[in-house]
């Protein structure tokens, strides 16, 4: 597959580097998990295959032989002959140009091809972390970049499958703690009562919020390892929800964490755009998971 | 011990909150029973242990008792024996050298004599790639946090705070005192294992 248009910042990533954690390496992965599977299933591939995250549309590329594409993410949608909508599985004839668009709502989009990226693995996985520079392919995609695809004979017959896009609009739901309390408790309230605005200078490390002070109480924290979906509040009481590509311990107070189904609802949030937090308890968001 | 509810795939569970070699210890036995487990990663730290895992495969009610349960009967601490001695070859020309070393009524001499007159611990890594907490820093080194933090800390500065050294592995920005600087490669993606410096270890700064 050759990239035409790069984007503004396209990387590869897949499930994540998972298992080096205790080496200080953080999971990175995909920001937006759900969408990254979606688009996995669509083209065929395996679960555990890399696709290329991108942000900042549009993005183009062509494959030198026939394959089933899928792209996903928030508002997105591929121009071909015609436009066909995102979260749907394509079928790409040979060099045809694949043009991947959105709109002021997008902000990352998965594009998978049938056969998956055929790149080595740097520990166990094909993920890109630029802050070290990890990965197969350190770097963001650039024009004239080739990847090697694994071997596919998707045919039509593979075409115009679709999964369902979740509600980006919506609500991400939230487990309150493991911190809470260390906050008093009209702050944890405040967590699910307030309509957040998510900062421009959030990325793939996290998403910062304004709109509620959220200050702890009590004497700093001893540094603990921190999961995706943490509510992270530094010193000064705004709030920063932990994506990817999060340090694997932090100091700061985590007033509550987002279920892993919804990590891509807070990722997906175009700056100055809001987020609600629902408080649930974690045995009914893991079933609806 | 405490357990705690840390999203939907994961504990906290959380020993006595200090720093203590013993605590880091049992913090470290306790992650390394979970993995042993096959139930998913564990992050330990100072005081404090990540276990996670994966719903698909564990159901949450049984994924919370097994927390409880090793919270309830925590493992016992396997002995230090295991770790590696690491000799970290150090210039000590750090630009926080002085200042810290005034503060703490010492020459830069007696501070250097201080710093890499002892053995430290590695209680776990965290923060970036490779980054290894170590300590006990000797409590005659006064080490607050810088009280801004500076954009970008070069790979390789040699650190310390309160109680605590550090080798920055790679450039990043940071907070801790720079006393000097190492050569030493601490984190090298191309390296199996990339991290040198294991949680268990031991190091001694040689000055150089």
């Amino acid at each position: 597959m050759r990239i035409v248009v790069p984007g503004l910042r396209a990387t590869v990533q897949d499930r994540g580097r998972h298992g080096h954690v205790r080496e200080g390496i953080p999971p990175s992965g995909a920001a937006d998990p759900v969408a990254l599977a979606a688009a996995l299933d669509l083209a065929g591939c395996r679960p555990d295959d890399a696709a290329i995250e991108i942000v900042g549309l549009p993005f183009a590329f062509r494959c030198d032989d026939r394959r089933v594409i899928a792209l996903t993410g928030r508002d997105v949608r591929v121009r071909m002959r015609g436009r066909v909508p995102g979260w749907t599985s394509v079928l790409v004839r040979a060099g045809e140009e694949v043009v991947v668009e959105g709109s002021a709502a997008t902000r990352f989009a998965y594009v998978a091809v049938s056969g998956g990226l055929a790149l080595a693995t740097v520990l166990g996985s094909r993920s890109t972390y630029l802050a070290t520079a990890l990965g197969p392919i350190a770097r963001p995609l650039i024009v004239g970049d080739e990847l090697p695809l694994g071997p596919s004979d998707a045919g039509v017959e593979a075409a115009g499958r679709r999964i369902e896009m979740p509600a980006y609009a919506g609500s991400a739901r939230a487990v309150a703690g493991p911190h809470d309390s260390r906050f008093d408790d009209a702050v944890v309230a405040r967590v699910f009562a307030t309509e957040f605005t998510v900062l421009p200078e959030s990325d793939r490390m996290g998403v910062r919020l304004s709109g509620a002070d959220l200050s702890a109480t009590g004497d700093d924290l001893l540094s603990c390892g921190i999961v995706a979906g943490a509510v992270q509040v530094p010193r000064g009481g705004a709030p920063i929800v932990l994506l990817a590509d999060h340090q694997t311990t932090g100091g700061y107070p985590i007033v509550a964490t987002v279920i892993h189904a919804d990590l891509g609802i807070v990722a997906q949030k175009a700056p100055g755009e809001g987020l609600r937090f629902e408080r649930v308890t974690p045995a009914p968001a893991t079933r609806s998971s | 011990m405490t357990v705690r509810l840390f999203g939907d795939r994961a504990f906290l569970i959380e020993l006595e909150q200090r720093i203590d070699p013993a605590i880091v210890d049992s913090a470290r036995a306790i992650a390394d029973a979970w993995e042993r487990r096959g139930l998913g990663e564990a992050i330990p730290a100072y005081a404090s242990v990540v276990v996670q895992f994966d719903p698909a495969r564990t159901p949450w009610t049984e994924a919370s008792a097994a927390a409880s349960d090793l919270a309830a009967r925590p493992p016992t601490a396997t002995s230090k024996a295991a770790g590696r001695l690491i000799d970290v070859p150090t210039v000590y020309d750090g630009p926080d050298l002085a200042d810290t070393a005034e503060r703490s009524g010492l020459s830069t001499d007696e501070l250097v004599a201080l710093h890499s007159g002892s053995e430290y611990e590695a209680f776990f890594l965290g923060f970036m790639p490779g980054l290894a907490y170590c300590g006990t820093l000797d409590p005659r080194i006064d080490a607050p946090r810088l009280h801004s933090p500076r954009a970008r800390v070069p790979g390789g500065s040699v650190a310390v705070v309160t109680g605590q050294t550090i080798v920055y592995p790679a450039d990043s920005p940071g907070g801790w005192r720079l006393i000097g600087h190492t050569e030493l490669k601490v984190f090298d993606p191309t390296r199996e294992p990339a991290a040198l410096i294991r949680a268990g270890d031991r190091l001694r700064f040689v000055p150089r």
